[in-house]
């Protein structure tokens, strides 16, 4: 059988910017190699990759991560009933997701004291995020008009319903939760196992927080007379970092978790391979938009290296273990990084005998990336996306 | 028996023990119920399926580059509304190295040995978004028992943590060590895993024997400065 594991990896250089902070504004920072790195946690760039899916794929093909999942769900009941009322749908919804998940469904507390304040009543809620695919709830919402034509109060109660409901919880789990797996601590046995492994970005050189002053001018303080300070003052602080970003995602758990994918019309290996496709499409070209409009700090990777490897993924990180060093005349770290991540997977493979064949391509942008030619002949974005698609799914009919 | 010995180094590790809910802690060091998760899920075991043979392996770890703590503030938001839910904190240590060491049977070492160079499940260093940086296998001894094996073993730290410790010629590493009964009264903590079983998860307690460190080579160390060498001698 073939294995197929696909890496990502990519140099990518942000001016000031806070993509992500911590609990008192700071970005986010960790030390490796002895010195100070700035760094965006997975967490981070993972949302704004499956954020990313929004433009690539269809809604059917995605799903919601929310703790208003039975608001969402009591929409599709309505949908598919009109005659059932909104407090009604909610309660129906809260009662299928509940059967599904083990997962209470409730209004929170917080919330249950606004009831009769005009605004009619609050909506139950899950206790934590719940990632389901459209697919699920469409299915929960067929069982659900179901249980309400029944006339059965004890209709969730039987258990080849409860059954029922699990598997449509548990079946044709959309792209991103196929990529990014899923937790219902209630139900531990419908968890799905993410097939991608995102790293946190960290700078490939030694970072110092910045904090930037500022005074913000009251546009209607104009005459002499008025007090002459600032209508407001504060900081912002801030890094500009070359960042090393790595992903890999384990194409055979990705298939098992897709299924047999979404559509009756098309060969198996498309669900995967549109997967994948989506997947280094967005995990490349998104960013997480913390104080984006502060900053503006909108780039694009500058070096891309995507391989495909049949025995284990490897991270490129330890190439810039070593903190590079901005040039004194002209400064910049990006050719350094170039560098430093050829040699090193160059060496890292000879060394461990591994990755010989393993196919490659390579995305480059200007003259500071051009030890990446060792690697393979740069692609632009969409034939880089297009090859691996074709590739992955080649593999996948053999496996 | 011999002894399977492990790197474990990457930009960030988590190894957690006790923590739940929103605060998610990390020992100083691998525990040994993440260093099985991670051979087990090498070997491709479903979280249900039995792993008692992987836990009775005899389990250490020497400490090479300690690394430092680090806090991670991580908040998630409604998908709809974009209000924040509970916020949580994870810890990690951050640029550390360690070589961990399990003891069994010749079989099942040399088994493990190849399922770390095809893992089924892809290795991480505790939390998924921690990948190795460094290749995990590193060695099997076959002629030495735990203690022994984590004791030979050249040094690991980076080169840069090696030259900060360059007046050292030979290092001392901490070595935490699974105890035995003739250890007497040891350390303990709740990471000798039973099973991964998501419905079912258990970990019993384990003793962890601290025995004297071990002495490693500094291959950074700076030549001994003797100036009548360079006298001759009389």
């Amino acid at each position: 059988m073939t294995r197929t594991i696909l890496e990502v990896h990519a140099l990518q250089t942000v001016p000031p910017s806070c993509l992500n902070r911590d609990d008192t504004g700071t970005p986010k920072t960790a030390v490796y190699g002895g010195v100070r790195r700035a760094r965006v946690s997975s967490q981070s760039w993972k949302r704004a990759t499956r954020q990313g899916f929004h433009d690539l794929l269809d809604p059917s093909e995605l799903g919601v991560r929310t703790r208003r999942v039975a608001e969402l769900l009591a929409e599709r009941i309505r949908k598919l009933d009109g005659s059932i009322e909104q407090g009604d749908a909610w309660t129906l919804a809260a009662e299928t997701i509940q059967t599904a998940t083990g997962s209470k469904i409730e209004v929170p507390k917080r919330q249950s004291g606004r009831n009769g304040e005009g605004g009619g009543s609050a909506a139950p809620e899950s206790k934590y995020l719940m990632f389901l695919s459209a697919h699920q709830l469409d299915g929960l919402a067929e069982m659900a008009v179901k249980a309400h034509g029944s006339g059965n109060k004890d209709y969730f109660k039987d258990k080849a319903v409860k059954d029922q409901a699990k598997r449509i919880a548990n079946a044709r789990h959309s792209v991103d939760i196929a990529l990014f797996g899923r937790m219902i601590a209630d139900a531990t046995d419908i968890n799905v196992d993410a097939a991608a492994q995102v790293a946190h970005a960290i700078s490939v050189h030694r970072v110092d927080n910045e904090s930037d002053y500022y005074t913000a001018v009251d546009d209607y303080k104009e005459r002499e007379d008025d007090d002459q300070g600032a209508g407001m003052i504060g900081t912002v602080e801030f890094n500009s970092a070359t960042l090393y970003r790595y992903a890999a995602v384990d194409v055979d758990l990705l298939r098992r978790n897709l299924g047999k994918g979404l559509r009756e019309d098309e060969p198996l290996t498309e669900p995967v391979r549109r997967a994948v496709e989506a997947f280094i499409q967005s995990f490349l070209t998104s960013l997480p938009t913390g104080k984006i409009n502060t900053f503006g700090n909108h780039t694009l990777p500058d070096a891309v290296v995507v391989k495909l490897r049949d025995s284990r993924p490897i991270s490129l990180v330890a190439a810039f273990e070593e903190p590079c060093q901005a040039d004194p005349e002209t400064g910049g770290h990006t050719r350094q990084a170039a560098e430093a991540l050829v040699s090193y997977l160059t060496e890292v493979e000879a060394g461990y005998g591994v990755g010989h064949g393993d196919p490659a391509w390579v995305l480059r942008v200007g003259r500071n990336t051009e030890a990446l030619t060792r690697v393979g002949a740069g692609l632009p974005l969409p034939d880089l996306i297009a090859a691996v698609g074709a590739e992955v799914a080649r593999r996948q009919d053999e496996a | 028996m011999s002894v399977l010995l492990l790197q474990l180094a990457g930009p960030l590790q988590s190894w957690g023990a006790t923590s739940r809910f929103a605060r998610r802690s990390t020992e100083a060091a691998p525990t040994k119920s993440g260093v099985i998760g991670l051979l087990a899920a090498a070997l491709g075991r479903e979280r249900t399926e039995d792993i008692s043979d992987l836990a009775a392996l005899r389990f250490g770890v020497r400490v090479d580059q300690p690394g430092t703590l680090l806090r991670d503030f991580h908040t998630a938001h409604h998908f709809v509304t974009g209000e924040a839910a509970p916020v949580s904190e994870r810890f990690y240590v951050a640029d550390a190295v360690f070589v961990a060491g399990v003891e069994g049977e010749d079989a099942l070492v040399e088994t493990l040995r190849q399922a770390l160079a095809a893992p089924v499940f892809l290795p991480y260093l505790g939390r998924r978004s921690c990948p190795p940086s460094r290749p995990i296998f590193l060695n099997i001894e076959k002629n030495a028992g735990l203690i022994e094996a984590l004791q030979r073993e050249p040094w690991h730290a980076a080169r840069w943590h090696q030259r900060r410790r360059r007046d050292e010629r030979s290092v001392e590493l901490e070595l935490l060590i699974e105890a035995e009964a003739e250890d007497g009264p040891v350390d303990s903590l709740r990471d000798q895993p039973v099973s991964f079983d998501p419905l079912n998860r258990r970990y019993r307690l384990r003793g962890v024997h601290r025995p004297p460190r071990a002495s490693v080579i500094n291959p950074a160390a700076r030549p001994v400065h003797d100036p009548f060498t360079a006298l001759g001698s009389a």
